[in-house]
């Protein structure tokens, strides 16, 4: 599983972070960081928690 | 408005009779929220996406407008909300007819689109992550402890809720992030409630809505304009010294640009919020086995809290957008130069997204409310803050007073903002 980021779509709100803050932080500069791109199975919730709530869909999880 | 693009005028081409099922009228707007949906839930049924007359009693009424697209469907709201290409904010966002001079005063970011929207919209919303909120999250529950000890002893056990607890505690933390000094904190907190009272007779006594919209702007473009020349000085910490020293495409922002910024950020952050914990008490009040479920296991129970408190409430009611690209929405041709307006109280009492949306289930989960928007660009950008503000003061208000009884809150009428004016609230004082 690895997360991917559109970051032509990433406004760096950080409602990901919110819910899954050991995958995501939003940098002092606004940018996005993912702190974990390849989220072991248990983190899956999480994971999927942080696509589903990032209001412009900037996120996606791709199967290995 | 929008620089970049070209405006598109509205067209009566191509378009059905206006709905028999009206959203536009004056005494619409004045019914409580349960009526309403009464007639939201039809058009949910029936006709999803209704052409509707223009909204009556405009402030500034054109009288070239033909009418307006009336979303009301939770899918639909969220599809136009992320659809920022075929859908602008750049020919406004605001469901009623205002005065131009007042949307340029007022609107800043909330009414562009990419790419000046993103840029704006980045140099403050770096203040609103989740790790800026945690590093506010001490000074957050400071200002909620101190707003609910002004009252709290009280032997009468009785206040107005509006003013002495919901107001208070969003004014304090606006103005420590804005860095208002304590002098204008009255003022500040008084323009920024009259910004959106436009259509409230009370509100507005015997000036018009314009002048008092007006006013409001003036003196909050007056606040900024001093707080701005002192930050130049004065470079300190806060976000007036941020703004001053922001660059967009290598250039300064003016003065106005700031002013209109402040504007629409002293609006965003202290009348949403107010209203939100304003309604909760009330909702719990409504469904007390709520609010003792929740006060049981407070620390787990209230991220799922927070999010119903906000789908419950739906302060913000009403936004805008106008088609550019010719899309079908629910079998409707939306062609471009047409308006759209998405109604989120309708969004968020969808009942197929929602089960049983009447209710007030804190422990509701998934909870895909639009209560900050229905996604895309424009999607609230201080709901962290919002959220934490709201955890701070009902962890007090169950903890300290949790025996409490909110009377009939007394409403703003507008078609924009479901806001409380005065709200009864009676408690056993804390000894």
């Amino acid at each position: 599983m690895r997360i991917v980021v559109d970051r032509d779509k990433c406004t760096g709100l950080g409602m990901c972070e919110a819910e899954a803050p050991d995958l995501f932080e939003v940098q002092d500069d606004g940018t996005l960081k993912v702190l974990d791109e390849h989220p072991d199975a248990d983190q899956r919730e999480a994971a999927e928690a942080a696509v589903m709530s990032c209001p412009t869909e900037a996120l996606t999880l791709v199967e290995d | 408005m929008s620089v970049d693009t070209e405006f598109i005028p509205a067209t009566s081409e191509h378009k059905p009779p206006h709905s028999p099922i009206d959203v536009s009228s004056k005494a619409f707007w004045t019914q409580t929220s349960e009526q309403r949906d009464e007639r939201f839930a039809r058009l949910r049924a029936e006709d999803p996406v209704s052409w509707q007359r223009p909204v009556e009693d405009a402030v500034a009424p054109d009288p070239n407008d033909p009418g307006y697209w009336a979303v009301v469907k939770h899918a639909d709201i969220g599809k136009v909300s992320r659809d920022s290409k075929s859908f602008i904010s750049g020919q406004g966002v605001q469901f009623d007819m205002l005065p131009p001079e007042m949307l340029e005063a007022s609107q800043s970011f909330l009414a562009m689109d990419a790419p000046r929207h993103t840029l704006l919209r980045k140099l403050i919303s770096v203040a609103f992550t989740p790790r800026q909120i945690t590093r506010l999250d001490e000074q957050i529950k400071v200002a909620a402890r101190e707003v609910v000890d002004s009252f709290a002893a009280d032997p009468s056990g009785e206040i107005d809720f509006v003013e002495q607890c919901a107001e208070p505690l969003p004014v304090r933390l606006f103005c420590d992030m804005f860095g208002i000094p304590d002098r204008l904190r009255e003022q500040t907190a008084r323009a920024a409630g009259d910004v959106v009272s436009w259509a409230d007779p009370e509100r507005l006594g015997d000036r018009s809505a314009g002048e008092v919209i007006m006013g409001a702007c003036l003196t909050l473009h007056g606040i900024a304009g001093e707080l701005t020349a002192d930050r130049r000085a004065n470079p300190t910490d806060d976000l007036f010294t941020n703004l001053v020293q922001a660059e967009v495409g290598g250039e300064h922002l003016t003065d106005h640009d700031i002013g209109a910024f402040f504007v629409l950020m002293s609006v965003a952050g202290t009348d949403t919020t107010k209203h939100t914990s304003s309604l909760t008490v009330k909702a719990m009040t409504d469904f007390p086995q709520q609010r003792e479920w929740l006060r049981a296991d407070y620390d787990n129970r209230i991220k799922t809290g927070l999010e119903e408190f906000v789908r419950y409430a739906s302060p913000v009611m009403t936004f805008r957008r106008t088609a550019v690209i010719e899309t079908e929405l629910a079998g409707k041709r939306v062609i471009p130069g047409d308006k759209v307006v998405l109604f989120y109280p309708s969004g968020n009492r969808d009942g197929d997204v929602f089960a049983h949306p009447e209710r007030f289930d804190l422990s509701r989960d998934p909870n895909p409310h639009v209560g900050f928007g229905g996604g895309g660009a424009h999607f609230c950008l201080g709901n962290q803050l919002a959220k934490g503000a709201l955890r701070a003061l009902f962890s007090e208000l169950l903890t300290r007073i949790p025996d409490f009884e909110a009377g009939e809150p007394d409403l703003l009428g507008t078609n924009f903002m479901r806001g409380v004016k005065r709200l009864p609230f009676r408690f056993t004082p804390e000894k």
